[in-house]
């Protein structure tokens, strides 16, 4: 198998990532859409855009021609979710099986609720795909941070490939055979990253967030077993691990979408600013689409789909949420009935 | 196997698997004594129980001289008696295929169930000669039938058909002779060769024999091995991805992936040795069934919790000669087909595959796909990748199923009068629903009919969307003939009708028959029309 690499997707993590893997020397072809954005990272060696004066790798090469990652023995697909369906069918027509694909993308697709990897299969002739996911915001690792990932796949072959290219001193890389926890987790936690946003944006402090967290990998642990999802992955860098760090984050771009709704701004205006996608908003359809089918509810993913797909304000939202019936913590359909208020104390 | 292969084959399976455990052992795995003992240990287990194997005798004494050998014997005879163990299975399950009798014996198929019954009255056989039924009335072959007929020119092929009777292993071997391809090896279980007439049957439509008493994982390796040799020499194959009879009547959706994967490793072997045409077809075909022969001992087995276990089943229907004159006799007097749909041919990746061999991605392009078990231009075999192969290959068999269930009359009516009675006992769990028939055990005419037309309908758009496909009558006839047809098939054979007309009434006389034909439709996304007239 070819040693080459390549990663398609020149945003912040796919830059960051193809950073990652030539810094451990491997040569990496990274696909880029912008002809000015290849050129400055071919002469500069910098993605001012996205990683501001952080020098990349000089064994980056750039491309604007996706067909350029034909000879490579592994390809790490960095693509927005929305895009990523369209590029995998394009890359079909000159992919081979012996490939090895990771998508570093989370997200699942609205309508279909296909995770990445399984778009890969169902848009190539490749069967070695894996998921890459972890508490893993782009600038720290740029800046030599030490953090930790999660290379997941079915075949040990496709674990062993991503573990070998990722894994540095300041990069570590664990391996897993639990890839739908992996991907679900790293989708959902977006969620719940805008909702920790949100009411980080109305002014709440730790306990609020925390409390959210809390129910949030609860929605996230109860999704997960309609998918029999090991809880221990869960538990682990890609599911707890990557919802701490994206749901207190201020370079969360998920986390500031939520905090600026929370500041009261408006959706439209918010994303009309932004640079980069927020996953978290095209997945939130997905899992309220999920939860819908499951019949069970999952009140954040409910509530957040409401919030951004439906007009309902934050004030509501919040009243939504925090009027549902008491129950007890793990068991939802525990209820225990409000007690009436008395009318008048006695001997008052 | 043809005599001529046979040999050949005891000789390169016996040496491939005491060549590949002597590996094992060299590279720390499982020492070649402890093989031995183990396999001895699991024998000795069997023949404890098993007193009524033909072999009782000759096994007992020949594992007890093993034993005794054992502890003294040398490095070099202790390789000797791996080879004699590996001998004494392979020989049993080996087959005498005698291609005389195989030629001889399909002529006879097409009247074959009026052979059947040849067995319950000699002088019936005489009296009814000319009006006996045949099989060509009662079987309708559908599906990719050309197709498969050029693929048979152009690799191995690996029938991969549903289960849910006794009565799938003549069915499928007539259909294989009927389409004009060469019979297909396949291992059948021993207790169908106990039964004389299925055992005809068996014999000489190409199985050879399972024990599935015999539960020492070496004997297991040498089912497998013998499957692979025999798809490398190019004969085709049949196994039941199913593993057993399915006991709800469900279509199969968890797939047993020892043997399938046995496909793999002869195509990568046939890489190996540059075989002129090495690929390897697995093609899911349905059979489908008005009635099945043994649904009360099956459904049974499937509601006792203790019985989900239970593999073997010797006393059922296909064993009462009795019952398969009852059975055949609704055949034969009823519109009763059975339907064999030929399913899309897929490798052994799970890719979709067109006459001529190729293979293709799920967006219409062509695959190497002997890219997918190269390394460093090398085919090779990787355990751990080959078993994920297998469990993409076991979701598309899996899918291809739900695509080719052919929903039958009886299904239909059964999921409508099961649905109804359901929502009629809103607060009874299955179980006791099963058991006692519900609180509100009648339908009314009108409300049957309307399900059943609702019901019509929403499988006519299941079928246009491809995603099952439905006996033709359902889309012709009225819900009130359909109601009476299936009515009718139920009284015909089963000891108690799943459902039976009273005034203008319905009530069933068998809840679990009811349950198990209805399950047909399990997993297809149907509402029923009252509940959801209810809910709005």
């Amino acid at each position: 198998m070819s040693e080459q690499v390549a990663v398609i997707g020149g945003g912040s993590w796919g830059c960051a990532l193809a950073h990652v893997i030539g810094s451990n020397g491997f040569p990496v072809t990274l696909y880029v859409r912008r002809a000015e954005q290849a050129e400055e990272i071919r002469t500069l060696h910098t993605n001012q855009r996205y990683l501001k004066d952080y020098p990349l790798s000089h064994n980056i090469t750039p491309t604007i021609r996706l067909q350029d990652a034909a000879p490579c023995g592994i390809i790490v697909m960095v693509v927005p979710s929305k895009g990523f369906r369209e590029t995998a069918r394009e890359m079909g027509d000159f992919l081979k099986p012996d490939q090895i694909l990771l998508s570093a993308t989370k997200g699942i697709e609205p309508g279909t609720h296909l995770r990445m990897s399984e778009i890969l299969k169902a848009e190539t002739a490749c069967l070695k795909v894996g998921a890459i996911s972890g508490p893993n915001l782009a600038l720290e690792v740029m800046a030599g941070h030490p953090t930790a990932t999660i290379v997941a796949s079915r075949y040990n072959e496709v674990v062993a490939a991503g573990m070998q290219i990722l894994n540095s001193t300041t990069f570590r890389a664990y391996g897993s055979q639990d890839i739908v926890g992996v991907e679900l987790a790293g989708a959902l936690k977006n969620v719940m990253a805008l909702a920790a946003g949100i009411v980080t944006g109305i002014g709440y402090g730790a306990n609020t967030r925390s409390f959210l967290i809390s129910r949030g990998l609860s929605e996230l642990i109860r999704m997960g077993n309609h998918y029999n999802v090991d809880p221990m992955t869960l538990s682990g860098l890609a599911g707890v691990g990557d919802l701490i760090v994206t749901c207190n984050s201020e370079q969360s771009r998920n986390f500031q979408v939520g905090k600026r709704l929370g500041q009261g701004e408006s959706l439209n205006d918010i994303l009309g600013s932004m640079q980069q996608v927020a996953e978290g908003i095209r997945t939130t359809q997905s899992a309220y689409e999920l939860a819908k089918a499951f019949r069970e509810p999952f009140p954040i993913i409910e509530i957040m789909y409401k919030l951004l797909y439906q007009g309902m304000s934050v004030q509501e939202a919040k009243l939504l949420l925090l009027g549902r019936p008491m129950h007890y913590e793990h068991e939802p359909e525990r209820v225990v009935p409000k007690r009436e208020t008395p009318k008048s104390l006695p001997f008052a | 196997m043809r005599n001529e292969d046979r040999e050949r084959a005891i000789v390169e399976i016996t040496g491939r698997l005491v060549d590949a455990k002597m590996e094992a052992a060299k590279q720390g795995g499982v020492p070649i004594i402890e093989v031995i003992n183990d396999t001895i240990y699991h024998e000795q287990q069997r023949l404890r129980t098993d007193r009524s194997s033909p072999n009782y005798d000759d096994d007992k004494s020949f594992w007890r001289k093993i034993q005794r050998a054992l502890p003294r014997a040398s490095e070099r005879e202790i390789k000797q008696m791996l080879h004699r163990t590996v001998d004494h299975f392979i020989r049993e399950i080996a087959g005498n295929f005698n291609p005389y009798v195989y030629q001889a014996s399909v002529q006879l198929v097409p009247v074959g169930l009026g052979f059947l019954l040849n067995a319950v009255s000699p002088f019936r056989l005489l009296r009814q000669l000319p009006h006996l039924p045949s099989i060509n009335d009662h079987m309708m072959l559908t599906g990719r039938i050309e197709s498969l007929r050029k693929l048979d020119r152009k690799g191995t092929i690996v029938f991969v058909p549903t289960h849910s009777s006794n009565m799938d292993s003549p069915v499928i071997g007539w259909s294989i002779y009927a389409m004009g391809l060469p019979p297909a090896t396949y291992g059948a279980g021993l207790n169908l060769f106990t039964n004389p007439l299925l055992s005809f049957f068996m014999h000489n439509l190409g199985a050879y024999r399972v024990d599935r008493r015999k539960t020492a994982p070496l004997y297991k390796d040498i089912l497998k091995e013998y499957a692979t040799v025999s798809m490398e020499y190019g004969y085709n194959n049949l196994f039941f991805p199913g593993g057993t009879r399915s006991r709800s009547n469900m279509l199969e959706r968890k797939l047993k992936k020892g043997l399938m994967g046995t496909g793999l490793r002869a195509y990568i072997n046939n890489l190996r040795n540059k075989k002129s045409q090495p690929r390897v077809f697995f093609v899911p075909c349905t059979i489908n069934y008005q009635l099945v022969l043994e649904a009360e001992t099956l459904i049974d087995d499937f509601l006792k919790e203790s019985g989900k276990s239970r593999y073997i089943i010797e006393d059922d229907e296909s064993s009462d000669i009795r019952k398969i004159y009852n059975f055949v006799s609704s055949l034969a007097t009823m519109d009763s087909q059975i339907r064999l749909v030929v399913g899309q041919a897929l490798d052994p990746f799970g890719n979709h595959v067109d006459d001529e061999g190729e293979s293709y991605d799920r967006r219409g392009r062509r695959i190497e796909i002997e890219r997918y078990v190269m390394r460093d231009g090398e085919p090779v075999e990787d355990a751990q990748r080959d078993h994920e192969y297998t469990n993409e290959l076991a979701e598309s068999i899996g899918k291809e199923f739900a695509r080719d269930n052919m929903i039958m009359v009886t299904h239909l009516v059964a999921r409508a009068a099961f649905s109804l009675l359901k929502q009629k006992n809103p607060d009874m769990d299955l179980y006791r629903l099963l058991h006692t028939g519900g609180d509100i055990e009648l339908l009314t005419h009108k409300e049957l009919m309307a399900e059943i037309e609702d019901l019509q309908t929403q499988l006519q758009t299941l079928e246009q969307r491809d995603e099952l496909k439905i006996e033709p009558s359902i889309k012709e006839q009225s819900a009130e003939r359909l109601a009476e047809r299936a009515l009718k098939l139920f009284h015909s054979y089963h000891s108690a009708p799943a459902l039976t007309r009273r005034g203008d009434r319905y009530i069933s006389e068998d809840m679990r028959l009811l349950y198990f034909y209805q399950n047909r439709l399990h997993g297809y996304p149907l509402q029923s029309k009252a509940a959801h007239a209810r809910a709005a």
